[in-house]
């Protein structure tokens, strides 16, 4: 019974993502460069965003729709991306000065 | 809460006035007839409730007709407002208004719906699909469209309209400039019609890939439905960042933040960042359905198949992802380095290579073809030459160090001009007048429609042309009035004469719907332009269940293959039809966001609070909704199809 | 109606598999709304104006509440769709309720958070960074309130019918957007938080 109620994928899903935010915190307490701890933090967080994805919200189990759900993933990263970073490099790095 | 009347009203001008009065006429008229004929029952069961995409398309057309007269009247008081130095038509303060509403209206309340209404009706028929995905979605999407453009409506006589701009640049359209409710309207009544818009995004997506009948694989899907379904991608992706941007100006306006300020570390440019980021992409939502209804309209008059149809669909997915990175081009001169201006203005230039493989391809497919000149093809074939005028202008306009000189100068309006009339607006109504007879059963008269074709294409050249002149003479657009001495006044007349013609032209054209409704012979066959498409497979107009039986695909254009191949298309037999029932939940939902809408506006905080939990009881209601359609039994299908004759099946 | 039998009860008919996918859908437009908001954050962050930065006003301790509450209830909700797939109607209705319960709890202190930074004079109305703060922090949070209250929907629906394909189809949708108002907050809990605090 314990077993089928906590399926072992999202056990071990839910520990990691509590280790890496936890790990995440050797931003504030370790003594790393700003470069390094923009590293730490993206790495963590997009580690755990696909534990997310892909271990909790089963992306890829619907075959009629896996190839779709890619795209728009895709997609919506894409634009995301874009729309932060292009506005950054209007605003800031690539200001007029 | 300070309730205050005055804030309500409108002052000065007898124009206000006048719209005021015939506003009140209208609504008692509609009252007063719909009781007199006892037709309040009819207009809530076939219209308000319906959740069939033909009856919601039709809705939105008309809606979007009616905004085309009310954005047309602005646009000829603005015309009449410059047509010579030192007018007194308008003053400033109604002339800002009227240029802004004339944007927002004729692209999100015009444009926008024109669009969505033809693909509501067309979609689900050419893929073979008995409606769209989500019904009740879609009368939502629908309501909320609806709403939103009444609430911006009423900011004329109520309150005021906005001011600042269909862009509505910050600091002029914050509070401490713009002091009236005019931009609150905007962002409360652009916010509730674009959440309608990015549903409908959502349901066409699902539509088009989950719904197509047996054997439509993708690349045979008629080339409308690839511009639909691109255009619903770009919608999905490019509406919440307009969703944020308005209700940052929300707060900005009703509850004092900091975000486009200009102390206390706003930023004002980064309203226009944002608006631009969603406001580019928007240019092809309007644009690209335009191109799939010239693809199907050039190839049906020009008896051939679509020539390039590949690289069709491959230049429109690369728009899809360029018209993503190009907005910073609406804002060279803001002050970013020359890295940023070289990039963006390289990125628009790229944008040009996709679109000319799409006016190739379309000179290939007329090419040794035998083409008859109707209505909507006329149109089509305007549009090739026009909007390339448009589309070169437009490179023009986005080499940077150039643009210093055109910057929101009359060239710009003249530029956007020639791109959005021939690439939205001529396209909604060469599509209008394609798929008219599906609809409804009979053709628009041609004669009419030539005659008001010819009439808009001129006046069009005549309206907009002068202005490219003007631009570079130096005049800049929004100016609401100029001297003798600059010389301006002569082009403006003629652009007034222009304005006059269009809407002459216009005229015409709703006449011919009056004329052909009474007089037009009706069309038995269903297919009355020996077209290529599914949607033409059926009968008209168009029984509540598209396809008695659903169609079998098994090449590009199956009716053609049916007609000249003998390919079979309907194989199955007549059984029952699932439908979904109506609904009234999405209307009422629409009636409470507008109120709630309303209430913000005039920052009246507690009726505001209850129209916002009345949209969480609606939301509930409808999630508590247990309704699984009904069945139209099979005899009675078949009485149906008997009843409209003709046809295929 | 056809149901499917060889799919998963929540994608057993053709309008189920379609919400579905139309939600994975929105999802995507949910992305492109948050990305937008972290844009606008990420230009307005050093601009303090008169009033506090992030290092001066963010708390290690209620933002580590916080995180463990949403990873956790995010964690609770895949087991309750886990056990939905198995037909454990209490065990699903149990995690489903803690999940519900920690959404509550996660706001309590969020809302906790924001009256702190009111009271140590940080408003919507102090700065550009403040501005941007609350207001990504706020469409988070009013994410969770309204999930709060369609969670709650859907467990009335569930204990007065059961598991059906409705209902199963509605839990499921439900769970995708509360794994990803997870998502969100690890990202604002990374670059929000921690980076403000570096």
């Amino acid at each position: 019974m314990m077993k089928q109620l906590f399926p072992i994928r999202h056990v071990i899903g839910y520990i990691a993502s509590l280790v890496l935010s936890a790990a995440a915190l050797a931003v504030i307490y370790g003594d790393f460069s700003h470069a390094a701890n923009i590293v730490i933090l993206s790495v963590t967080a997009l580690i755990q965003a696909s534990l997310q994805l892909f271990l909790f919200m089963h992306i890829g189990e619907s075959a009629d729709t896996k190839k779709e759900l890619y795209i728009n993933l895709a997609y919506a990263l894409f634009v995301g991306l874009v729309t932060i970073f292009g506005t950054l490099y209007i605003f800031v790095w690539g200001w007029y000065s | 809460m300070n309730f205050d009347i005055e804030k309500f009203k409108v002052h000065g001008e007898p124009l206000i006035y006048g719209a005021m009065i015939s506003i009140a006429l209208a609504s008692i008229g509609i009252v007063v007839g719909l009781t007199v004929f006892k037709k309040w029952g009819w207009l809530w069961r076939e219209w308000l409730t319906t959740v069939d995409h033909k009856r919601i398309g039709v809705m939105y057309i008309l809606a979007a007709l009616l905004m085309l007269f009310r954005g047309g009247i602005d646009a000829l008081m603005m015309r009449l407002q410059t047509a010579a130095p030192e007018m007194k038509f308008l003053d400033a303060q109604h002339y800002n208004e009227v240029f802004t509403t004339h944007g927002l209206i004729m692209i999100l309340f015009m444009a926008m719906p024109f669009i969505i209404g033809l693909m509501n009706v067309v979609v689900p028929l050419q893929i073979g699909a008995r409606d769209v995905a989500f019904p009740r979605l879609n009368a939502v999407s629908f309501w909320l469209f609806f709403f939103g453009a009444m609430l911006l409506n009423i900011s004329f006589v109520i309150g005021g309209s906005p001011d600042a701009g269909w862009s509505a640049y910050f600091p002029l359209a914050s509070l401490e400039f713009s002091p009236t409710v005019g931009n609150n309207y905007y962002s409360l009544a652009l916010q509730i019609s674009g959440i309608g818009t990015l549903m409908t995004g959502v349901n066409f997506i699902v539509t088009i890939l989950k719904m197509r009948a047996p054997g439509m694989k993708l690349m045979r899907m008629p080339m409308f439905t690839w511009s639909v379904l691109i255009t619903n991608v770009i919608i999905v992706f490019a509406f919440p960042v307009l969703t944020v941007a308005l209700a940052l100006m929300m707060f900005d306006r009703l509850f004092g933040s900091q975000f486009f300020t200009m102390a206390n570390g706003g930023m004002d440019m980064l309203w226009a960042n944002l608006f631009w980021v969603w406001g580019h992409p928007e240019v092809y939502i309007v644009i690209l359905p335009a191109f799939g209804i010239y693809s199907e309209i050039i190839a049906t008059f020009s008896r051939k198949n679509l020539y390039g149809y590949t690289s069709m669909v491959a230049s429109m997915l690369i728009i899809s992802l360029l018209s993503f990175v190009v907005w910073a081009h609406h804002f060279y001169t803001m002050g970013q380095g020359v890295m940023v201006n070289s990039f963006f203005s390289i990125s628009t230039m790229a944008i040009a290579v996709p679109t000319g493989v799409k006016i190739f391809n379309w000179l290939f497919t007329l090419r040794k073809g035998r083409i008859s000149f109707t209505t909507p093809m006329l149109y089509s074939l305007a549009f090739i030459p026009i909007f390339t005028i448009g589309g070169v202008t437009g490179v023009m306009l986005a080499m940077a160090s150039a643009d210093y000189q055109y910057h929101n100068t009359m060239f710009l309006v003249a530029h956007f001009h020639y791109v959005l009339i021939p690439g939205a607006v001529f396209a909604v109504i060469a599509g209008f007048h394609y798929w008219f007879p599906k609809v409804f059963g009979f053709r628009l008269n041609e004669r009419l429609g030539k005659h008001a074709f010819w009439w808009i294409i001129i006046s069009f050249n005549v309206a907009f042309f002068p202005l490219f002149i003007l631009g570079l003479m130096g005049m800049t657009r929004r100016m609401y009035t100029y001297s003798a001495e600059t010389g301006f006044g002569p082009l403006n007349m003629i652009s007034f004469a222009g304005a006059l013609g269009l809407a002459i032209g216009f005229v015409i054209l709703v006449y011919n719907i009056y004329w052909s409704t009474r007089y037009m012979p009706r069309d038995e066959s269903g297919d009355p332009w020996d077209a290529r498409t599914l949607e033409w497979a059926t009968k008209s107009p168009i029984p509540e269940y598209n396809f008695a039986v659903v169609p079998n695909v098994k090449s590009r254009d199956p009716l053609w293959a049916m007609k000249y191949d003998k390919q079979p298309l309907f194989e199955d037999k007549i059984t029952k039809i699932h439908m979904p029932s109506n609904t009234g939940k999405p209307f009422i939902l629409g009636v409470v966001f507008f109120f709630l809408g309303f209430f913000l506006v005039f920052s009246m905080w507690i009726p505001a609070i209850v129209a916002g939990v009345g949209v969480l009881i609606v939301l509930a209601a409808m999630s508590f909704d247990r309704d699984h359609g009904f069945y139209i039994p099979a005899d009675k299908v078949i009485k149906t199809e008997k009843k409209l004759g003709g046809g295929t099946v | 109606m056809k149901v499917d039998t060889s799919k998963p009860l929540e994608y057993s008919t053709q309008e189920n598999s379609n919400r579905i996918f139309g939600f994975w859908v929105f999802l995507g437009a949910e992305i492109a709304l948050f990305a937008t908001l972290f844009t606008v954050f990420f230009v307005l962050v050093n601009r303090f104006a008169e009033g506090p930065s992030g290092s001066e006003l963010f708390e290690v301790g209620p933002l580590l509440a916080e995180t463990f509450l949403l990873l956790t209830s995010s964690f609770t909700i895949g087991l309750a769709v886990h056990a939905m797939r198995h037909q454990y109607k209490r065990a699903m209705l149990v995690f489903f309720g803690i999940t519900l319960l920690m959404g509550l709890g996660f706001l309590g202190i969020e809302i906790s958070e924001f009256v702190t930074y009111v009271h140590e004079g940080a408003t919507l109305q102090t700065s550009g960074f403040l501005s941007s703060l609350f207001v990504l922090l706020g469409t988070h949070g009013a994410h969770v309130t309204f999930g709060f209250l369609w969670g709650a929907a859907i467990m009335i629906q569930l204990m007065r019918e059961g598991i059906n394909p409705a209902t199963a189809n509605k839990s499921f949708i439900f769970s995708l957007y509360w794994h990803f108002l997870d998502v969100v907050w690890i990202f604002i809990f990374s670059f929000v938080y921690l980076k403000g605090l570096m």
